[in-house]
């Protein structure tokens, strides 16, 4: 696609267009290009804090740190060196992102509530320091910056054009961003975060390379800017309005879009700068931004541009109502090759070594213990059953073999390995894939951004390669006509009925080609001809080598497919054995329906 | 003796921090709110006490019950006008919109008090009760009991009640506690209304023992936060915990470093998070089942 095919790219290049030209053709620009350039700077933070906040959706609200780190690593440097601030703005930006590669590592571990608050309380930590580290930052008075000769009329221009080429820069590096695969992960990190790394995407590592990256426009614009100035000064109600104001922007204009942060920041700075001709007083324009920012978030949460958007793409879509594909269709398997969908290289396939063992797994909750001491195996090429009362412990177990949790006690073996300790994602690239009971897809992306956002490992090359690179597109397309849901495509997850979403995560989890799929309930909620279908599914990529573990209640389903099924009853492992000598054993019976039930069954 | 001295000190603080935090993380627990406008609530109550107190000369301790329920009914209004709405938009949102409240709170504040101190001062402000060598400044130790007074009353209010019981009973489990006919739409009222009313009464006590303006509203909310993220977010016991930290680090760092206390609260914070990131009294929940 064009990048100019996109309206908002060609509000976008026009705009940058004449702030381009306005120096060289308009006359006594010097109050508007003053104006301007903290319009700029605020299109760069809004742009810079959509990185972290508008894809990954991890709201910080005391993102203006960074420019006081860029502002000050421009001052104190200079001051040191004897060279002005601005010709050190990359080691702004240097030492921003290093900074919040930090901070990011502590507190993008915790949810994403803290989060919010933790940013807060770096912005008011790094203040503190700066007014009382006097021998470094000149105290609460801050000190005056070294400026260059060409310096002496205080011309506005250079500045103009320098904030102008960082903005363009800031843009084109939000652009590669949410081209690559990290932008897809980060959009699937907000979407939802346990799923992501269940199908490989190392959580932490995006989230602190997103939140470092979305650091380094302030750090550059920050030395800038404190030449501009001519002074730092750690004032710290006005890093935090900052702050409101940058959000405000990214708000205004439409965070997670591209251009959304830009126009945002004109706007709410053009906003500012008029109220502040009008309302004069800055107790007046707090008052103003803040019931803005009320107003923004309970009428256009979404932002200006994904809501005219929105309104454009309605009137264009009245009458081609969405075609719904019925339900029989799918259910005819293509027959794709289903060697290229399931080959996985470099594994043993030592038939002696189980697939998957569980060994004295204990997980207690409180005083619950949930699963008490089960120790179990998966044998290669199998496909094994779980079943047992509510509450025996399944589910529990299962997190515990995926690495949602971590067991109390005892170890989980993958393929000979222990990996007992490993994360979530590591599981994922190990061959270890998994469905949930209830999906949980990604319901504002579509069916393929679904099925290309599995990373199949962790590097920089993988991270920085386009979303939509060749190979991984072709072989989404190749699982999805395995599938046979090859004309969903392009639908977003959400429109999918809900059978249709087991189907897809299905083909999701195939993309990382496991070794061993785990099935949470695949069967629960869906209508019969779909659970034909998942089983034909399920036999076809057993066929082919894939081992499967299969919770699951509906009895019938479990043992028709199963070569071998485990029974949990209180936490432990009832019995396990064939099909055949599960359906006969009194003992199931009795941990299904109780022992006051005994005698009915017996009595038939 | 020294140590002593800093220590009640730190003490009597926590409490009035217990109080405060306990308010925030109320809300947090019962409706997934950070609610960022109570340290401006806290600074309306104080204002408001001010004024009053400068009008009348009013012993400002009689002001407890009155603030208290007037901000309590303040922020029931502004759940039931605004939060309500957004809430389904998830907790980022609502952040944003208490953010907003927030900040044209304080623009309010700055017209109508100006960007002044103000402090009220009754006849003991200047006194202090002396036990052998401990000297307790009557401000300081009047907000500290007082705190602690209300904070019991509203632990077992919270356990005892059946308000309470159901407003812990939403905490946990929404769609479960609106089976069992607890409307979460009340419950959260409830929360909010509570959550605002320690900032009700706080306010009073702040105003007796510092100096307020409209702008002071950052470092209390910077300290709630902290408290909150320390102690575990939703955790009163944690809050108190952790309220207990920075009053006593506080008052140490007062006694011996007094330019860097805010700093070491929050690193503190800092390493806590390393080890806990969730903080030290919070629960990792089972995710599958509420998901």
């Amino acid at each position: 696609m064009s990048a100019l095919k996109r309206p908002a790219n060609v509000v976008g290049a026009v705009l940058i267009l004449l702030l381009f030209l306005y120096p060289l053709v308009g006359s006594d620009t010097r109050y508007f290009e003053s104006v301007l350039i903290v319009c700029m700077l605020y299109a760069i933070m809004a742009s810079g804090w959509n990185i972290i906040s508008g894809l990954a959706g991890y709201v910080s609200l005391g993102h203006s740190v960074y420019l006081y780190i860029g502002m000050y690593t421009g001052a104190i440097l200079g001051k040191m060196w004897g060279v002005p601030p601005m010709y050190l703005m990359v080691l702004g930006g240097v030492v921003a992102a290093a900074i919040a590669v930090v901070v990011g590592f502590i507190t993008l571990r915790t949810r994403s509530h803290s989060f919010v608050i933790i940013t807060i309380a770096v912005l008011l930590l790094f203040m503190t320091v700066a007014q009382n580290w006097k021998s470094l930052t000149g105290g609460t008075d801050g000190f005056i910056v070294k400026q260059p000769e060409w310096n002496k009329d205080n011309p506005t221009t250079p500045y103009y054009y320098t904030f102008l080429g960082l903005m363009v820069l800031t843009v084109a590096l939000v652009a590669f961003i949410m081209r690559s695969r990290l932008g897809a992960g980060l959009v699937a990190i907000r979407n939802d975060e346990g799923k992501a790394a269940s199908i490989g995407v190392n959580t932490t590592l995006y989230k602190v390379t997103a939140y470092a990256l979305s650091a380094v426009p302030f750090g550059f614009a920050g030395a800038v800017y404190a030449q501009y100035l001519g002074f730092v000064t750690p004032t710290t109600a006005l890093a935090i309005l900052m702050s409101v104001f940058l959000v405000l922007a990214a708000l205004v204009g439409g965070r997670g879009t591209l251009w959304g942060p830009v126009i945002g920041g004109f706007l709410v700075w053009g906003a500012n700068e008029a109220s502040t001709v009008l309302a004069g007083e800055f107790s007046a324009r707090l008052l103003i931004m803040g019931v803005i920012l009320i107003l923004t978030v309970m009428f256009m949460p979404a932002g200006l541009l994904p809501t005219i958007s929105r309104f454009v793409h309605r009137r264009k879509s009245q009458g081609s109502a969405v075609a719904f594909i019925d339900q029989a269709s799918i259910a005819q398997t293509s027959d794709v090759a289903i060697d290229s969908i399931v080959a996985r290289t470099g594994q043993s396939t030592d038939p002696a070594v189980p697939e998957l063992e569980v060994k004295g797994i204990v997980k207690r909750f409180g005083g619950v213990t949930a699963v008490d001491g089960v120790s179990m195996t998966v044998e290669r090429g199998s496909i094994t059953g779980l079943i047992g009362p509510n509450g025996s412990g399944k589910t529990t177990l299962f997190n515990c073999m995926t690495g949602t949790f971590q067991p109390d006690e005892g170890a989980v073996i993958l393929n000979g390995e222990d990996i007992t300790r490993q994360k979530v994602w590591t599981r994922a690239h190990e061959g270890l894939g998994r469905t949930f009971q209830i999906t949980r897809l990604f319901k504002s992306m579509t069916v393929l951004d679904n099925l290309v956002a599995p990373l199949e490992k962790t590097s920089v090359r993988e991270l920085v390669a386009g979303r939509y690179s060749g190979e991984e597109v072709d072989r989404a397309r190749e699982v999805l006509d395995f599938m046979g849901l090859a004309q969903f495509e392009g639908q977003e997850a959400a429109a999918l009925s809900f059978g249709q979403q087991k189907l897809v995560e299905l083909a999701q989890v195939l993309m990382l080609r496991p070794s061993i799929i785990l099935l949470d309930e695949p069967a629960s909620g869906i209508n019969p001809t779909l659970i034909e279908k998942l089983a034909s599914v399920i036999r076809r990529l057993n066929d082919a080598g894939t081992t499967v573990l299969i919770v699951e209640h509906n009895i019938p389903l479990v043992l028709s497919l199963c070569d071998r099924v485990h029974v949990l009853a209180e936490g432990q492992v009832l019995i396990s054995g064939t099909p055949d000598e599960i359906r006969n054993d009194p003992q199931v019976i009795e941990a299904y329906l109780g022992p006051d039930h005994m005698l009915e069954v017996n009595d038939v | 003796m020294e140590i002593v001295q800093i220590l009640a000190f730190g003490i009597l603080m926590g409490g009035v921090y217990a109080l405060l935090s306990s308010g925030v993380t109320l809300i947090f627990g019962v409706l997934d709110v950070v609610n960022v406008a109570q340290g401006s609530f806290l600074v309306f109550s104080a204002l408001l006490t001010w004024q009053i107190w400068d009008l009348t000369g009013i012993e400002p301790l009689l002001l407890i019950p009155v603030m208290g329920a007037l901000m309590a009914f303040f922020g029931w209004i502004i759940y039931r006008g605004l939060v309500k709405r957004v809430v389904p938009q998830g907790p980022g949102m609502t952040v944003l919109l208490m953010f907003g409240v927030a900040i044209a709170m304080e623009g309010i504040l700055n017209i109508a008090f100006g960007n002044k101190f103000k402090s009220v001062t009754p006849p003991y402000f200047t006194q202090s009760l002396q036990i052998g060598e401990l000297v307790l400044p009557y401000p300081q130790l009047i907000s500290g009991v007082m705190a602690a007074i209300v904070l019991v009353g509203l632990f077992f209010y919270l356990k005892l009640s059946w308000a309470g019981r159901a407003l812990r009973a939403s905490a946990q489990n929404k769609d479960g506690a609106a089976l069992v006919g607890i409307s979460s739409i009340k419950a959260s009222s409830l929360a909010f209304a509570i959550g605002a009313m320690t900032a009700g009464v706080g306010g009073v006590l702040l105003i007796i023992m510092y100096p307020i303006y409209p702008a002071t509203q950052y470092d209390w909310i910077a300290k709630l936060l902290g408290i909150i993220v320390l102690g575990g977010m939703g955790s009163i016991p944690g809050a108190v915990i952790a309220s207990m930290i920075l009053g006593i680090s506080e008052a140490f760092a007062q006694a011996y470093i007094p330019q860097w206390s805010a700093a070491i609260f929050f690193g503190v914070i800092l390493v806590v998070l390393l080890f806990r990131p969730e903080g030290l009294l919070g629960e990792k929940t089972r995710e599958d089942v509420t998901t």
